[in-house]
């Protein structure tokens, strides 16, 4: 009784773990698209300070590209607007996937109460 | 396993407590290291902008070009006045040395923004480790702090009486009022009927001191009960907020589990179990060794009495304080026995206007009954209705000047201290001065006049009924009407 108990709790803890990690790799994800955000923030502030006579330049590959002044602020904009995007559905997953942490963990809790039980048993058993 | 789950709560707390302590330690270092971080960067930038200003006095400069990773070569610098600048994302833009100026001090003000950031989130946590290390003393070792405690024996010291009812309009206390009062209004004209009135008015005067005393008591009640919940409120969110901090991570358990996945549910219970840890661990220290823990006051707690001002209608403010209680208390021995054969000699120590009233009483029937305020008095005999009923005028007007008198000293005596209590149960200060000339006198009733009777009424009658509510004045006041009606 008490190893089939075990065995499922490890079982559980297994998937638990996994869906840690993946909670993680989100996690990282919106970080860097959080980065991202600020970056084009700023680009986009500095993108104003400039003037139509400086020429701008976008960086493809190993090529400079030269690009127009309101081009590029316009650009800037769609990406930044992109990057939001993004960020919204990352926040929906990670939500998804706490719900689901906490279910596991609630179901961990049980088995490993269970499990207590049963050893106690086992040894008033024995 | 429940002995060992209690023998380690009181090890997790200072175990907690220190782990709280790391956690905050740890981020204070973070903080510390990323602010190093960034001010380096602030740095960069102020050199780069030296750089850029003094780059454009000459045409070209002559310097070594750094040739692949472990070469230079000597070379030019020209164009000084054009430089590319990365914006970021993979974005460049030619500019001049001044605009790129300008684009770094925008830069510049970003760093600057995130520092202040990170130091206010250093300065918080800080604080947040100082008070982890005060509760930490708090809860175990000396300091200067001590734990006051208080032990209510019993629940009847704190409310002596019966419960209020809720003030509504349908309550019974009222209820009982009104029927008394409509009897009142009934009965007319004939002695006896007058007296069973008076005892009922006396009854009325007495139901209203039960009242009020249970209001102060009340209230006194709530606001021990207040100040109570917001300690145990603002302790409790404390506790719960430095556990939220220091268990970012899920790891956080002061129980030390055995399993490091520790689910959330239980950091909650744990919450609760650390909300009461202090108490527990106070409790249990006192019980295992003996005062060694906390050192501890024991406070008793004596019931204080409301001081409550009351402005009673014409710019007299009256004060209620401890004599309403003993007044209470008296007036409680005056019903318990009727006859209060002690009141001379407890009370012939005066420390209030209600002394007086509680020395000077009448002597009804060689039994000493305490008088009432001039505006009432125990029996219809000595009112002054019945002395019109018997009396000569002339005496009307002796006791109209009297009762001129003795409503001033009544006033005197209100201004001082109050009541419409005192005037209910004890004999009246001018008891003294007038019982040479009438037996008993209620001035109120110089009958026939009614606007005399109108004027201690309006401004004695509402003091009678201070802290209860406004209804209970409008009762009075139909009360004292009712008793003008039946005294005509």
């Amino acid at each position: 009784m008490a190893e089939a108990i075990q065995k499922k709790l490890q079982s559980e803890l297994e998937k638990y773990q996994q869906l840690q990690k993946d909670v993680n790799k989100s996690m990282s994800a919106r970080q860097k698209l959080e980065a991202q955000l600020t970056e084009n923030n700023i680009v986009k502030e500095e993108l104003g300070l400039l003037d139509s006579q400086n020429t701008v330049y976008k960086l493809i590959g190993p090529v400079l590209v030269k690009q127009d002044l309101d081009e590029a602020k316009a650009t800037v904009s769609k990406r930044l607007d992109y990057i939001n995007g993004e960020i919204q559905c990352y926040e929906t997953l990670l939500k998804e996937m706490e719900r689901k942490s906490e279910q596991h963990r609630e179901v961990l809790s049980s088995l490993q109460q269970e499990y207590q039980r049963a050893q106690g048993q086992a040894v008033g058993k024995a | 396993m429940a002995a060992t789950g209690k023998v380690k709560r009181s090890k997790d707390m200072p175990q907690g407590v220190e782990r709280l302590k790391e956690e905050h330690r740890k981020v204070v270092k973070d903080c510390r290291s990323q602010i190093e971080h960034w001010k380096k960067v602030e740095n960069d930038y102020e050199s780069l902008q030296d750089r850029l200003r003094t780059l454009p006095d000459k045409l070209s400069y002559d310097i070594m070009v750094p040739f692949g990773p472990l070469a230079f070569m000597p070379g030019k610098l020209v164009h000084t006045n054009e430089l590319t600048v990365l914006l970021g994302d993979n974005w460049f833009a030619k500019c001049s040395a001044k605009q790129a100026d300008a684009l770094v001090e925008h830069r510049k003000k970003h760093v600057k923004n995130a520092l202040d950031d990170l130091q206010k989130v250093m300065k918080n946590f800080q604080n947040r480790a100082d008070f982890t290390d005060d509760l930490k003393k708090l809860t175990g070792d000396t300091g200067d702090f001590v734990d006051i405690r208080e032990e209510v024996i019993n629940q009847e010291e704190v409310s002596k009486g019966k419960h209020r009812l809720a003030h509504k309009p349908n309550s019974k206390p009222k209820l009982e009022y009104l029927l008394e009062l409509e009897e009142d209004k009934e009965k007319k004209d004939d002695d006896e009927e007058r007296k069973t009135g008076v005892l009922s008015e006396e009854e009325l005067w007495a139901r209203l001191d039960e009242l009020e005393r249970e209001e102060e008591l009340q209230d006194e009640r709530y606001r021990l009960d207040s100040t109570d919940t917001n300690g145990e409120d603002t302790t409790s969110s404390s506790e719960e907020e430095k556990e939220a901090d220091g268990g970012s991570d899920v790891q956080v358990n002061g129980h030390q589990k055995e399993n490091g996945w520790v689910p959330s549910s239980i950091t909650s219970q744990m919450n609760g179990t650390n909300g009461s840890h202090p108490e527990d661990e106070e409790e249990e220290d006192c019980d295992e060794k003996a005062g060694n823990g906390l050192p501890t006051i024991y406070f008793s707690h004596t019931v204080e009495y409301k001081k409550v001002r009351i402005n009673t209608g014409k710019n007299t403010t009256l004060k209620f304080s401890e004599r309403n209680e003993q007044k209470a208390q008296t007036k409680r021995k005056k019903k318990s026995g009727k006859t209060n054969g002690h009141s001379p000699h407890e009370s012939y120590k005066i420390t209030s206007p209600a002394d007086i009233y509680r020395v000077f009483v009448d002597l009804v029937n060689g039994e000493p009954i305490p008088r009432k305020s001039i505006l009432k008095s125990r029996s219809r005999e000595n009112s002054v209705c019945s002395d019109t009923s018997e009396s000569s005028t002339a005496d009307f007007e002796e006791r109209r000047a009297a009762f001129g008198r003795s409503w001033s000293h009544d006033d005197a005596t209100h201004s001082d201290t109050s009541d419409g209590i005192t005037e209910e149960e004890s004999p009246t200060g001018t008891s003294p001065r007038t019982n040479g000339r009438f037996e008993a006198f209620t001035g109120t009733v110089i009958e026939k006049d009614p606007l005399p009777c109108s004027i201690p009424h309006l401004t004695i009658a509402p003091p009678a009924l201070p802290t209860i509510p406004e209804r209970k004045l409008e009762e009075s006041f139909g009360f004292a009407d009712g008793r003008k009606k039946m005294l005509m």
